[in-house]
C-alpha cells in the first residue's frame, strides 16, 4: 500500500482522539463514582437504577408511616393505662363507700372525687395525636365525647379507624372508634361513662340505703371496664409486634436495594484507575511513536 | 537526418519536458494539504520517430498531458458513507441533548417528581385533613405536572432547533448544487478540448462529498463528463443545463417540510423520501425519535389525568365536596398538563376520604390514590406509571447509544475509504521528493548535452573558419 504522511497524521490524530475520549470517560468515572453518569451510558442499567430509586422512595415512605402508626399506637396505649388507672380508682371508690356505715358527708366527699375521676377519663378520651382526636372515629376534628351536667355522656364520633399503609396494598386498621373503648354496651361491653355516672348518683344519693345499692350495682361494670381497657390494650400488642417486623423487614430491602443500585451505578474504583493508566501508558506511547515517526521525511535528509 | 542541430532540438525537448515535470511536482508539494486535492502526474512519450541511415529514431521527448491519479469508483463510496456518517451525526448531535433532558443521573427528574408526588399522598392518608399534607399534595402534583410539560416544552425546542437545522441545511444544498452546475460546465467545456480537468474534477468531487453529507445523493456521470445528482429516491437536482432548488416550507404542526419542485415547477414534499445525510438524520430525530418521547409523554400525562383524577373525584374533600378533579382535563396530552387550578387555591378541595360522611379523617380515597402506583395502568394494562417513566428515559438512552455507536462507526468506515483515497491520491513527500531528484537530474543532463553539442559546433566551426 502507497503510504503518505497525511495518512500517518490522520491516524494518528484518530487514534489520540479516541484514547483521549476514553481517558475523559474513565476520568469522570473515578471523579462521580459513577459508572452511568447518563442515560446512553447504560440504559438497561439506568432503567433497574431509577425502577430501584423508586423502591427506595417507596420503602422510606412505609418506614415513615410505620414510624408514625408506632408512635400513634404506644401514644394510645399510654392515654389507655391512664384510662385504667382512673376506671379502677373509681372501682375501689365504689367498693369501700357502698358500706352502710360511710357516711353522708363522706359519701359527698367521695363523690366529688368520681366526679374529677369523671373528667379526666372524659379528656383522657379526647386526647389529640397531634392535631387529631384519637378516638372519634374519621370526625378527626370534633372531640368524641361531651357531656351534659348530670354527666351523660354522648359520642360525638363514627366508626372510622386509623389506617396506616405499610407496604404496597397492605394497610393496618387502628380501632379509632371511641364507642369501642368507652361506650361498649351495644356490644355486650361496659358504658364506662354511664357507669361513672351511676356512681356519682349512688354517692349523692341523699337516701343512704338506695345510693349503697346503687353504689353497689357499679362495682361489677368496673371491674368489667378494666378487663375491657385491657382487652383493647392488648390489641395493640400484635400490632405493635406487626409495625415492628414490617419496619425490620423494610430495613433489610433497603439495603439490598441500596446494594443492587450501586451494583448498577457505582464505578469499580480500582478497576477504573488501572484502565486510566493503561489508556495513559497507551496515550504516551502513541505520542512517542508519533514524534518518531511523523517527523523524518527525505527532505532532511536530502542535501 | 542525423545531424548536430538534432541534438540541440532533442536537448531542448529535454529541457522544456522535465522543467514541466518539475512544475507538476512542485504542484503537488505545494497542494500536499489541500482537500480533495489528487495528486497529478505528467505523462512522458518519445517524440514521433524519423526514418535516418540508421534506421527508425525519435528526437526528444514530448508530454502528452497531465493526469490525475484517482479511484473512479470509491467517490460513490465514499459520498455513500459520508451520507450515513452526517446521519448518524446529526442524530447524535440532537439526542445529546435529548438525553439532557431525560438526565436522571444525579436523582432530580420524572423519577423523582412521580415518587413524591406518591409519598405525598400517603403522608396525606397518615392525616388527611392536615394542611401541611394537604400543601404537599398540591405542591408535588404541581412539581410532577410541571416536570412534564417542561419536558415536552423542552423535547419542542429542540424540535424548533431543527427546523432552524433544517432551513440552513437547505441552503447549504442549494449553494452545492449551484457549484457543482458550474463545475459540471467547466469541466464539460475543457474537456470538449480534448484537455482533462483535474483540478475541477477535485472540486466537484470535493463539493459532492459535502453535498453528501447534508443530503443523501445519487450521482453518476454522463458521457460528456457532467455528473447527475438526484436526491429522495431518484429526483433529480443537478442535469445537463437545469438545476433544481430544493424548498422549505412550515407545515400544520410548524415544523419545516421540505419541497422539491417537480417538471412543471410546482413543489412537492420530499421530506418523508430523505433518509440519509445530516438533513436525513435532524429529520428521523424530529419526527421519528422525539416525536416518540413526546407520545410517550402525552400517554403519561393522559394516564394520569385519567386515572388519579377517576380516584380522585370519587373522594371527598375536607368541605365535603366531590367530583373534583385534581388535574385540569379541559386539555389533553403533555403539552398543557397542569394541576387543577381550583385545587390550588382551596386545599379543602383534594379529597382524601371516601365518604361525605368520612371527612376529616377517612383516609381511604387517599390509600386509594396512592395505590395507583402499583396499578397496571400503563402501556394497555401491562405497565406502571413508575415503569412507564423508566422506560421513556431508558429509551432515551439506547437511542443516544445507537447514535453514538453508529456514528463511531462511520467515522472509522471514512476514514478507512479516506486513507484509501489517500493512498491512492495523495501525495506522498518521499515520492515527490524523488521525482524532483530524478527530474533534476534529467535536467542537468540534458542542459550538459547541450552544452556538449555547443562545442561539438565550435570544433566544427573553427574548422571551416
Amino acid at each position: 500500500m502507497r503510504i503518505t504522511q497525511n495518512m500517518m497524521s490522520n491516524i494518528f490524530m484518530n487514534n489520540l482522539r479516541r484514547q483521549t475520549e476514553a481517558m475523559l470517560q474513565r476520568q469522570e468515572q473515578i471523579a462521580s463514582q459513577k459508572r452511568i453518569n447518563r442515560p446512553s451510558d447504560d440504559p438497561s442499567g439506568m432503567g433497574r437504577v431509577l425502577a430501584g430509586r423508586s423502591s427506595l422512595s417507596a420503602i422510606s415512605q412505609y418506614a415513615d408511616n410505620i414510624k408514625q402508626g408506632k408512635t400513634r399506637l404506644e401514644f394510645s396505649e399510654e392515654t389507655l393505662k391512664l384510662v385504667d388507672d382512673l376506671v379502677q380508682q373509681a372501682r375501689r371508690v365504689a367498693e369501700e363507700k357502698s358500706g352502710d356505715s360511710v357516711t353522708a358527708a363522706e359519701r359527698s366527699f367521695a363523690a366529688e372525687q368520681v366526679k374529677e375521676i369523671y373528667d379526666q377519663v372524659l379528656q383522657l378520651a379526647n386526647s389529640k395525636f397531634g392535631e387529631r382526636y384519637l378516638f372519634s372515629g374519621d370526625q378527626t376534628n370534633t372531640a368524641p365525647f361531651v357531656r351534659d351536667d348530670d354527666y351523660n355522656a354522648t359520642y360525638q364520633g363514627d366508626d372510622g379507624s386509623f389506617k396506616i399503609p405499610i407496604a404496597d396494598h397492605v394497610v393496618v386498621d387502628i380501632d379509632a372508634d371511641g364507642r369501642n373503648y368507652f361506650q361498649a354496651e351495644a356490644d355486650g361491653g361496659v358504658n364506662i361513662f354511664d357507669e361513672l355516672r351511676d356512681l356519682i348518683n349512688g354517692l349523692e344519693n341523699t337516701d343512704l340505703e338506695a345510693g349503697s345499692t346503687q353504689i353497689r350495682a357499679t362495682v361489677d361494670p368496673l371491674q368489667n371496664a378494666h378487663v375491657q381497657i385491657m382487652n383493647k390494650r392488648s390489641e395493640a400488642g400484635p400490632k405493635l409486634y406487626r409495625l415492628q417486623a414490617t419496619e425490620e423487614h423494610w430495613t433489610n430491602v433497603k439495603t439490598t436495594v441500596q446494594n443492587a443500585i450501586g451494583r448498577e451505578e457505582d464505578v469499580d474504583v480500582a478497576q477504573a484507575v488501572i484502565e486510566l493508566k493503561n489508556l495513559e501508558t497507551a496515550y504516551e506511547s502513541t505520542l512517542a511513536a508519533a514524534s518518531r515517526i511523523i517527523q523524518p521525511s527525505l527532505v532532511n535528509f536530502l542535501k | 537526418m542525423t545531424h548536430l542541430f538534432g541534438v540541440l532540438t532533442t536537448g531542448t525537448s529535454a529541457l522544456l519536458t522535465q522543467q514541466r515535470a518539475i512544475n507538476v511536482t512542485g504542484n503537488n508539494i505545494a497542494n500536499v494539504n489541500t482537500p480533495g486535492y489528487s495528486r497529478q502526474k505528467l505523462n512522458l512519450e518519445t517524440n514521433t520517430p524519423v526514418y535516418t541511415a540508421a534506421g527508425l529514431m525519435s528526437f526528444g521527448v514530448n508530454s502528452t498531458g497531465i493526469e490525475r491519479v484517482y479511484d473512479r469508483f470509491l467517490g460513490v463510496q465514499l459520498n455513500n458513507e459520508n451520507a450515513a456518517l452526517g446521519r448518524w451525526e446529526a442524530q447524535q448531535g440532537m439526542l445529546d441533548r435529548v438525553e439532557v433532558v431525560f438526565d436522571e443521573s444525579d436523582g432530580y427528574g420524572l423519577n423523582q417528581a412521580m415518587s413524591d408526588f406518591w409519598n405525598a399522598w400517603q403522608n396525606l392518608s397518615l392525616n388527611p385533613s392536615g394542611s401541611t399534607e394537604r400543601s404537599m399534595v398540591a405542591a408535588t402534583s404541581q412539581g410532577l405536572a410541571d416536570a412534564i410539560r417542561e419536558k415536552y416544552a423542552e423535547l419542542e425546542q429542540i424540535q424548533e432547533d431543527i427546523d432552524t437545522a433544517l432551513e440552513s441545511g437547505v441552503e447549504t444544498v442549494n449553494r452545492l448544487v449551484a457549484q457543482i452546475a458550474d463545475l459540471n460546465q467547466k469541466i464539460a467545456s475543457t474537456e470538449s478540448g480534448g484537455i482533462s480537468a483535474n483540478d475541477y474534477r477535485d472540486s466537484r468531487d470535493l463539493v459532492l462529498k459535502q453535498l453528501a453529507e447534508i443530503i443523501d445523493i445519487k450521482s453518476f456521470e454522463n458521457s460528456d463528463g457532467q455528473v447527475v445528482v438526484s436526491v429522495a429516491d431518484g429526483r433529480p437536482l443537478v442535469e445537463t443545463g437545469t438545476t433544481r432548488q430544493l424548498q422549505t416550507q412550515t407545515n400544520a404542526d410548524g415544523h419545516t417540510e421540505i419541497l422539491w419542485p417537480d417538471v412543471s415547477n410546482s413543489p412537492v414534499t420530499i421530506t418523508s423520501r430523505i433518509t440519509g445525510g445530516k438533513i436525513g438524520g435532524w429529520l428521523q430525530t424530529r419526527d421519528t425519535q422525539i416525536a416518540g418521547y413526546q407520545d410517550q409523554l402525552d400517554a403519561l400525562a393522559d394516564g394520569l389525568r385519567g386515572q388519579v383524577n377517576a380516584v380522585h373525584a370519587a373522594g371527598y374533600g375536607l368541605d365535603g365536596t366531590t367530583g373534583t378533579n385534581l388535574f385540569d382535563d379541559s386539555t389533553s396530552g403533555a403539552a398543557d398538563f397542569r394541576v387543577n387550578p381550583d385545587i390550588l387555591s382551596n386545599l379543602d378541595l383534594i379529597a382524601a376520604a371516601a365518604t361525605s360522611g368520612g371527612v376529616p379523617g377517612n383516609a381511604d380515597n387517599a390509600i386509594a390514590v396512592y395505590d395507583l402506583r402499583t396499578a397496571m395502568t400503563m402501556s394497555a394494562g401491562t405497565a406502571t406509571f413508575d415503569t412507564a417513566v423508566n422506560t421513556l428515559v431508558s429509551s432515551v438512552g439506547y437511542d443516544v447509544q445507537t447514535a453514538t455507536a453508529n456514528s463511531s462507526h462511520q467515522a472509522e468506515m471514512m476514514t478507512y475509504l479516506e486513507n484509501y483515497r489517500e493512498s491512492v491520491s495523495g501525495v506522498s513527500l518521499d515520492e515527490e521528493m524523488v521525482n524532483l531528484v530524478k527530474f533534476e537530474a534529467a535536467y542537468n543532463a540534458a542542459a550538459k548535452m547541450i552544452s556538449m553539442a555547443d562545442d561539438m559546433l565550435n570544433t566544427l566551426m573553427s574548422i571551416v573558419g
